[in-house]
């Protein structure tokens, strides 16, 4: 332990220098360090989370951008089709009415027609008998005439000649 | 002109012999601990002005330390003890530096013979300064190992049984490795010592051969090998913690 008095080490100041360097080290670690790396660790979090915020926010608009785009051309879309299949449907409809229509006015005329025969018929046979009538009534009235006149006396004695 | 390789004592305090190494020790913890938490107080979300420095050091030095682990959380783990070794030393061997250390100071009469008693003296320009911290970074490299791996997992890279896998060449290496510990120590105090006593003589030859201006060279010099010196403390202090706390099968691979 000579060698060790002649380099000067002294077991009462060897101990010193350690306590006051393990001193040093304490009071920097609690009031320095700690802070300020609990601080900087706080930090990084922070702008950590505001970057991941931020990517996650324009994702989310990107896909809200491209959802919406899809929506329209979708709503495009269908509205494209409600209005080719209305307007198919009505042209549809309305062919069919106007067959209907067309039927319709047929049976009308056609009803029409038989009605005019008919009534024409009854007129005939009406006008039939009343013309027979009268064609007896006047062959009788002729006839009574001519048969009064000498003319009429003649002839029958010629005939009967 | 002679130059003492031993701290001269200034005053005794109750039987503590008050060594001028030892008061400059002092005066630059005191000083580091009141700058250090002055800096670094209040941070503000925002940094501004000295704050953005002193948040750039931290990061530095955190960033730095990782590089070395490959692991944050053990970086974290590492911070408080190679920064302090890193400040401390390098203000230590700032302090030396200083107009008036080694030079200034009261004859005293020993036996006879008349020395000079410099009032300042570099913290590390004493053995006592440079065991100790060897003795708290060399402890707490244990301490680190026996936390990260257990009793047993840190035992097993000292004490192998001969009968196992490399036999009895492993049970060898593990006394070496044992026998390393125990070199760390020397080779941390020495190094340092050497290193900043061997500039102080520098210093004080140059000064007593010639006074202006040619020391000036050598006072930056000296300036670089404190900053040198302090990263190379530091620096093998993180080699030796990562070393501590990864197992042998980690190191395997």
């Amino acid at each position: 332990m000579e060698i060790l008095k002649q380099i000067g080490i002294d077991g009462k100041l060897l101990l010193a220098q350690a306590v006051n360097f393990l001193i040093l080290l304490f009071i920097l670690h609690r009031f320095a360090y700690k802070p300020m790396l609990a601080f900087l660790e706080k930090r990084t979090e922070r702008i950590e989370e505001g970057l991941k915020n931020a990517d996650e926010a324009k994702k989310r608009l990107d896909e809200a951008a491209k959802g919406e785009e899809r929506i329209l051309a979708e709503a495009r879309e269908e509205a494209k089709k409600i209005v080719a299949e209305t307007r198919e449907a009505s042209e549809k409809r309305g062919q069919e009415l106007v067959a209907e229509f067309e039927k319709k006015a047929e049976k009308i005329v056609e009803e029409a027609r038989e009605r005019a025969i008919e009534e024409r018929e009854k007129l005939f046979r009406e006008a039939k008998g009343e013309i027979a009538d009268l064609v007896i009534a006047t062959t009788e009235k002729v006839l009574r005439e001519k048969l009064d006149t000498d003319d009429a006396k003649k002839s029958v004695s010629r005939f009967l000649a | 002109m002679e130059i003492s390789i031993i701290a001269e004592k200034l005053f005794s305090l109750g039987g503590f012999p008050v060594t001028n190494s030892f008061f400059v020790a002092v005066l630059v913890a005191v000083l580091l601990a009141i700058t250090v938490i002055f800096f670094s107080r209040h941070p503000k979300e925002i940094p501004r002005g000295v704050q953005n420095v002193v948040e750039s050091i931290f990061e530095g030095l955190l960033s730095f330390i990782e590089s070395i682990t490959n692991d944050r959380k053990q970086a974290r783990d590492f911070f408080p003890l190679v920064a302090t070794i890193f400040l401390f030393v390098l203000f230590s061997n700032w302090s030396g530096l200083l107009p008036g250390a080694g030079t200034i100071g009261l004859n005293e009469t020993n036996a006879g013979q008349v020395s000079m008693v410099p009032f300042l003296r570099g913290p590390a320009a004493d053995l006592n300064m440079t065991v100790a911290l060897s003795l708290v970074a060399v402890i707490s490299v244990q301490v680190f190992g026996i936390l990260a791996l257990g009793i047993r997992g840190y035992g097993s890279k000292f004490i192998v049984a001969p009968w196992k896998k490399p036999y009895v060449i492993g049970t060898v290496v593990g006394l070496l490795e044992l026998i390393g510990e125990f070199a760390k120590i020397l080779s941390f105090s020495f190094r340092l010592f050497g290193n900043v006593f061997a500039g102080e003589v520098l210093l004080t030859v140059m000064l007593t051969l010639v006074p202006y201006l040619v020391p000036l060279p050598f006072l930056l010099l000296e300036t670089f090998v404190g900053v040198v010196q302090a990263a190379v403390f530091s620096l093998l202090t993180i080699v030796f913690l990562k070393m501590a706390v990864t197992s042998h099968a980690e190191e395997a691979h």
